[in-house]
């Protein structure tokens, strides 16, 4: 719904009268875009990703997740404030001003990047359940056919709040963090930057990146900012509400791995699997720390492989003028529906290969993010600096410097691993 | 016949075979059915001029200038005036013989009459193909399987573009040929638009148009569409709707702006939406419209036809006729069939049914959906506690709620909300 008369031309008196509650108002109606994707990162793979950054490294990348968030925040901003000014998503922008070669590279990058993603949720849903005891065999299939009929014949809104509240389970990790009373000191000593010696924290710093600033996550907000058609005038608590996102993106990160430096990694406990990163929770829920973890994982990772094909396949679909809707059927969509389709089945294909291990297929997938990362952020920063596009919204001098500033980062990262692996074989 | 990928970017002569620039772009001036390429932008090494198309002859892989590039007056574009690339490739397009929003993968020109005028936007696979220089090698693959590329060009003169050419200065481009589709199809289009290509339609469309248009839009989408307009445009555009479609779009707004747009709209219109506006969105008497035909108890049927005469109501309000007393309370009802077969003089309370199916105002929409689908009603009329006759539902108020859930329309809004 969209939202109040913050905009309207009321008469002075009348503005000065209700500004106070039109502002809290105004923000009400704007909020939402900005915090609910905050909270759709924290899907499976950014659950196991956190889990193993503080099992392996214990605080000391704590700064590339602050730099991370940060950097979320600079980009989340540009595409809110591209989909406010332009009323269309990253796709449709990145068509108009690129044509179409560029577009299929984008495409391409996206597709890739969020086909591994929807493998990393059905992972998670996998890992989930078998900490119950239930074999992938049974959960996968029965998941992937469950998502696939509740998107083509049921409504999506009455499970996304069945999901979420499954996801309330990760509220663990904050409560844990009061339970466990970590050595301050040394916890916020890992805001110092330092890179750890170990050869693979390259890759989960990579992979830390990647999941904080998931391309996904950049397509979906742009596409959340367009559909609520927030305006021109309320684009400053649009801001707000991108900015809190953000930071409560990055405070539950920072959570999971206080929570997993202060349990896991003193006692050498690497996350290879589910039981394993459940083990954070044991101080907190003691034996129900598997069931509890398993609740949260297997909510996110649902929700996950509900939005995130869904989500592809628009994009998809828009950049290259295909109808697109899930009321439509096969006949009158046929790309939609069976990119659909084929990134589920793809998803649950590959977890189902035989003696497959599922943590390091979701890190895996986080490091795939983190790698085309850098194509899809020289996107938006061209986009968001474009006159053309962007009319009197376009981008200040501090945010494009801060904007490059993430390339840089994700960039030298991602070159630094594929130097880093080309030369290790 | 030419596609604008294929000669733009081509080599630019000059009389003497030297290559002075390439071909960047064509401008025409949107007007007519196929509109005339007038200028072409060339690229030089020294940037982009503008020149006359007709300084242009096309020969075989190049475009030949008549007269040396530095001897050429400098063209100057029209506001107006659309750039093909810039403008209208990969932008997207109305189709309104389709009713839909699309997207230009490739522009069609073609020779009339010594004249290139661009004739079609090609939105399909084809285009895409061409685009990357694929098109002749899937051809041959597709050719293998015994099947045909199908071709996906849209007629221009049936294209309505949607992009104003530059987002620093926001034409508006008039919207003729959208204006000429039925308010449904519209309202399609109108649904995949951005806010302000939306703002632009409603603000453009003649009122009554916009009203019906706005009738047929999402739900949540109306209330959006109501506040970025002006309020006279909005209320305008409310006076010309059904009362409870403009009671039901009311009510998805905040307060202060509802009571606004009711102070400027129309005394009578304003009331009737007001009273509406007073009962529960899901109940029988938020769902009836104030639009029915009461007649006075002591008129014959003679005076009823007279009456309907004078008032020459909508069709839709002709299948019921209804029959009030003194005090407005619903005593029964008469169709058009048994008004006209009586005799003139015979009083309509003789000929009226005195069975009137009616519902409660606080009614739940659901009962009267069961009610209406029950017995095959095209309205039912809502009563107070005290048989006071209120309004009426209409079937097309509540086909929505008998029809099965994914009947609805859903998109990734449903999602995002």
């Amino acid at each position: 719904m969209r939202g109040d008369g913050i905009a309207r031309p009321l008469g002075a008196l009348r503005r000065r009268a209700t500004r106070r509650r039109i502002a809290i108002a105004g923000f009400l109606a704007v909020v939402g875009p900005g915090v609910i994707t905050g909270f759709a990162g924290n899907e499976a793979g950014g659950v196991t990703t956190y889990s193993s950054v503080g099992a392996h490294f214990g605080f000391a990348l704590l700064w590339l997740l602050l730099v991370a968030s940060i950097g979320l925040g600079v980009i989340q901003e540009m595409c809110s404030r591209m989909g406010i000014t332009t009323g269309q998503g990253l796709s449709d922008l990145i068509r108009e001003r690129f044509g179409v070669r560029w577009t299929i590279l984008a495409m391409l990058v996206l597709i890739i990047a969020n086909g591994s993603n929807v493998v990393a949720e059905f992972a998670g849903i996998a890992a989930s359940v078998e900490i119950l005891g239930v074999p992938r065999i049974v959960s996968v299939p029965l998941a992937a056919l469950g998502v696939w009929t509740l998107v083509v014949f049921f409504s999506y809104r009455i499970v996304e709040r069945v999901l979420f509240v499954l996801v309330l389970a990760f509220i663990a990790y904050p409560v844990s963090v009061f339970i466990l009373k970590p050595d301050w000191p040394v916890v916020l000593s890992g805001f110092i930057p330092s890179l750890p010696s170990s050869p693979s924290a390259l890759v989960f710093a990579l992979a830390l990146v990647g999941t904080t600033i998931t391309p996904y996550l950049l397509f979906y907000m742009q596409a959340s900012v367009v559909d609520k058609g927030t305006d021109r005038q309320s684009a400053a608590y649009a801001r707000i509400d991108v900015f809190l996102g953000a930071a409560l993106a990055g405070l539950f990160a920072f959570f999971i791995i206080v929570v997993t430096g202060t349990v896991l990694y003193p006692a050498g406990i690497q996350v290879t699997s589910a039981e394993a990163a459940a083990k954070a929770l044991v101080p907190l829920a003691g034996e129900r720390a598997g069931l509890l973890f398993a609740m949260g994982l297997c909510g996110a990772s649902l929700l996950g492989a509900v939005v995130m094909p869904l989500s592809t396949s628009y994009a998809i679909c828009e950049a290259f003028g295909w109808e697109s809707g899930i009321s439509k059927n096969f006949r009158e969509a046929p790309v939609f529906m069976s990119l659909f389709t084929l990134l589920l089945l793809l998803g649950a294909t590959i977890v189902l290969i035989p003696g497959i291990s599922l943590i390091p297929l979701i890190i895996s997938a986080q490091i795939a993010n983190g790698v085309l990362l850098p194509i899809i952020l020289v996107f938006i920063l061209r986009l968001a600096t474009d006159r053309r596009v962007m009319g009197d919204a376009v981008n200040g001098r501090v945010t494009t410097a801060l904007g490059w500033g993430v390339v840089a980062l994700a960039g030298s990262l991602s070159l630094g691993y594929l130097f880093a692996s080309f030369f290790a074989t | 016949m030419p596609y604008l990928s294929d000669i733009q970017h081509r080599r630019v002569i000059e009389p003497n075979g030297t290559e002075v620039a390439k071909l960047a772009d064509l401008a025409v001036v949107p007007q007519g059915q196929f509109p005339a390429v007038q200028w072409a932008i060339l690229a030089t090494p020294s940037g982009e001029r503008v020149v006359r198309w007709s300084e242009m002859a096309q020969e075989i892989g190049h475009l030949r200038l008549r007269g040396r590039l530095d001897t050429i007056t400098d063209a100057k574009l029209p506001q107006e005036a659309l750039r093909l690339s810039r403008d209208l490739m990969d932008k997207q397009v109305v189709d309104t013989h389709g009713a839909k929003v699309v997207r230009v993968n490739d522009l069609q020109l073609s020779e009339v009459d010594g004249q290139l005028r661009l004739v079609g936007a090609d939105v399909g696979l084809r285009g895409l193909l061409r685009r990357v220089g694929a098109e002749g090698l899937a051809e041959r693959v597709v050719g293998l399987a015994g099947q045909k590329l199908p071709r996906g060009i849209i007629p221009w003169h049936l294209v309505e573009p949607l992009s104003a050419p530059d987002a620093n200065v926001r034409v508006t481009v008039p919207r003729t040929k959208l204006a000429l589709l039925h308010p449904a199809d519209i309202a399609d289009i109108v649904e995949e638009m951005s806010v302000d290509e939306r703002r632009a339609v409603f603000e453009q469309l003649d009122i009554e148009t916009a009203a019906d248009t706005l009738s047929e839009v999402e739900p949540e989408m109306q209330a959006s569409i109501v506040s970025d307009l002006d309020e006279e445009r909005a209320a305008d555009i409310l006076d010309e709707m059904a009362p409870d479609e403009a009671a039901d779009l009311l009510q998805d707004l905040p307060e202060e702006r509802r009571d606004e747009l009711v102070d400027l709209m129309q005394k009578d219109e304003a009331a009737d939406v007001e009273e509406l506006l007073t009962y529960p969105e899901d109940s029988a008497g938020g769902i009836m419209t104030t639009d029915f035909i009461a007649l006075p108890a002591q008129l014959t049927a003679g005076g009823a036809i007279d009456r309907l005469r004078e008032l020459q109501p909508d069709a839709e309000l002709t299948y019921y006729l209804y029959v009030v007393d003194g005090q407005g309370r619903l005593d029964g009802v008469i169709s058009l069939r048994d008004l006209v077969v009586a005799k003139p003089e015979t009083p309509i309370t003789e000929v009226m049914d005195r069975n009137v199916l009616k519902v409660d105002a606080t009614s739940p929409k659901e009962e009267v959906a069961a009610l209406i689908a029950k017995y095959n009603l095209l309205a039912l009329p809502v009563v107070d506690a005290r048989r006071k006759l209120l309004g009426t539902v209409t079937i097309d108020d509540v086909v929505d709620i008998m029809l099965p859930r994914g009947w609805r329309k859903r998109s990734l809004r449903s999602i995002a909300r």
